[in-house]
């Protein structure tokens, strides 16, 4: 057996003490924490001066920016357009491996077009990109890491669609999963500039032919709206003294904080804007902002957050449209809600190992036609393909 | 006339094969439909269709959840998904160089194999040959054999009446009860499934 499961059983009764005594101080930081939502819900002008005189005191400053709206808005879910367009782009990757017999790097990405009220079956175009053999390295020599191969693949996702924003029904709203701010592993940072400027000429370019476009968290942790708040407990020297790994309310997520306000089904939070060191590169209409949406059903709320550019912020319409847009596309799963295009992009662009162990053997025939020498795999991963009774976690 | 491809072959033995084909071409095939899968020069299996299987997975398992399904998502799930409708046959006979034998075929059709619906006129040419196929049908206890002869009788009948031969049907039914005459039970139950084709 490879896990010892008495010595996991030994260990559970301190596991739940300790989860019940997180929760709990939790729970009393979030009656804290309410209780200023409610005090600066109209308040707004001086958060945003508190946060840009934060910010010259604390480097790397993250949270969130109160916009127009009241703290604690809830704004229940609008009628949906009779006719619009919704795209969904996801990618995957094989990420080059020196235990693998050839260094290579494949990223795949799937683009679903929707158009409701077609009564059409979606159209579906994938991208399968194998990198320049000279890509998968660094210039030091080394593998690129698997966090600048995600980093390719986040700008690919926006390019595809991009692709097809030319001649679109609208309204029409494009998503990816997860959010629109890119992070950036240290050792990526001249890639990364690359990358981020790209990316922003492509979120440039989905504005101009006013292609909405989101980022959809599903089961979303962050806590921006509690760090915001934090911030009006601290005067001038607790600000030169804030220390982000010790935060007063860590652990008070903004959906555990929001799902008070937003208990109906449809309903959305006020929006916000993201204040970081990345997202100061998304400026005017690229700004990244932010919402929460209970795509949830009656009795049983599930909040999203959806990251969007500025120009959809400031617009209540587009706003609109793409809050009962989401929800349908949510309900469609049903008891799980989450957007059904979204998960249909993931279906379409998922590599599975059969299908990478045929890149690599289009590759190695390839080659030997050619009469390159050919590796051979580590023995470390000879030993891990062997067949076996066995399952393994793949965590 | 053009004749109508109904899928691919999926998986194959000696006593009959899986085909697979999108939900789009599934107006065609029926249950008790006769097949054929022409191979090389001049070598084609036939077969009868027993089963015709739609399989879930989890999507679609979660779309029943929902409170609607709207048309582009149900289009979605029916052309584009890659969740093929599997149709089982039941191999009855083959033909090579123009003769046709109501054998188990010497080689099964192979993977992705285009499997295609015989026409009136194609049935009608391997049921004159004789009712040495129902064997292959009587064998097999774990299929719904009455059924399947019935639907067969039923369009074999229909193709044999237009070529002519207006007894073919009393022939095959006299044929059926010689084979079933130890076996009381299944007799009653063919004709009890025979009475329902009018």
């Amino acid at each position: 057996m490879p896990v010892n499961l008495i010595d996991i059983q030994k260990k559970l009764t301190d596991f739940s003490v300790q989860a019940k005594a997180r929760a709990a101080r939790i729970a009393g930081y979030h009656q804290e924490v309410t209780h200023l939502v409610e005090a600066y819900a109209q308040r707004g002008e001086e958060l945003r001066e508190r946060v840009s005189r934060a910010a010259e005191q604390i480097p790397h400053l993250r949270c969130a920016v109160p916009g127009n709206e009241p703290l604690d808005l809830t704004v229940p879910c609008p009628n949906l357009p009779e006719t619009f367009t919704v795209l969904a782009a996801d990618g995957s990757q094989i990420n080059p491996s020196r235990h693998a017999r050839i260094e290579f790097c494949v990223i795949n990405v799937a683009v679903v077009k929707m158009v409701r009220g077609s009564g059409q079956a979606p159209k579906i175009f994938t991208r399968s990109q194998l990198l320049d053999f000279d890509a998968a390295f660094l210039p030091t020599g080394v593998l690129i890491p698997e966090g600048m191969v995600a980093l390719k693949r986040d700008l690919q996702e926006r390019e595809a669609l991009a692709e097809l924003a030319g001649e679109l029904i609208h309204p029409a709203v494009s998503m990816t999963d997860g959010p629109l701010e890119l992070y950036r592993e240290p050792q990526e940072a001249g890639e990364f500039d690359q990358t981020l400027d790209r990316y922003l000429d492509v979120l440039a370019l989905l504005r101009s032919r006013q292609l909405i476009t989101l980022g959809y968290v599903d089961k979303p942790g962050g806590d921006l709206i509690a760090r915001l708040l934090e911030l009006v407990q601290l005067d001038e020297h607790d600000l030169e003294a804030y220390n982000p790994r010790r935060r007063r309310f860590a652990g008070v997520s903004d959906v555990y904080l929001l799902s008070s306000l937003l208990v109906n089904p449809g309903d959305r939070s006020a929006v916000f804007a993201i204040h970081s060191d990345i997202a100061r590169r998304f400026s005017g209409d690229l700004a990244l902002h932010f919402f929460y949406l209970n795509v949830g059903k009656v009795g049983r709320p599930h909040l999203a957050r959806v990251e969007i550019p500025g120009w959809v912020a400031k617009d209540r319409v587009l706003l609109e449209t793409l809050q009962a847009i989401l929800m349908e596309q949510a309900g469609m799963l049903g008891s799980r809600p989450y957007p059904y295009i979204l998960h249909r992009a993931h279906e379409e662009a998922i590599v599975t190992m059969a299908e990478a162990d045929h890149v690599e053997e289009m590759i190695v025939a390839e080659f030997i036609n050619r009469g390159i020498p050919i590796g051979d795999i580590s023995h470390k991963q000879f030993h891990k393909n062997l067949p076996t009774q066995k399952t393994r976690y793949q965590g | 006339m053009n004749a109508i491809e109904i899928g691919r072959l999926l998986r194959s033995g000696t006593t009959g094969f899986v085909v697979g084909c999108r939900v789009s071409q599934l107006n065609a095939p029926g249950f008790g439909a006769l097949v054929r899968v022409p191979l090389e020069d001049g070598y084609q299996v036939y077969g009868l269709i027993y089963d015709i299987h739609i399989d879930d997975d989890g999507l679609v398992r979660q779309l029943i959840t929902a409170e609607d399904v709207p048309e582009e998502v149900l289009r979605d799930n029916r052309e584009n998904r890659n969740v093929p409708v599997e149709i089982g046959v039941l191999a009855v006979g083959y033909e090579i160089g123009d003769h046709i034998y109501h054998l188990l075929p010497p080689r099964p059709p192979l993977s992705l194999d285009t499997i295609f619906l015989c026409s009136p006129e194609e049935i009608a040419r391997f049921t004159e040959v004789g009712f040495g196929y129902f064997r292959h049908l009587l064998r097999d206890r774990d299929k719904p054999v009455e059924e399947l002869l019935a639907a067969h009788l039923l369009a074999a009948r229909a193709a044999q009446t237009e070529a002519g031969n207006s007894n073919w049907y009393q022939d095959a039914l006299q044929h059926l009860i010689a084979a079933l005459r130890d076996d009381y039970q299944r007799l009653m139950d063919l004709l009890g499934t025979a009475g329902e084709i009018k």
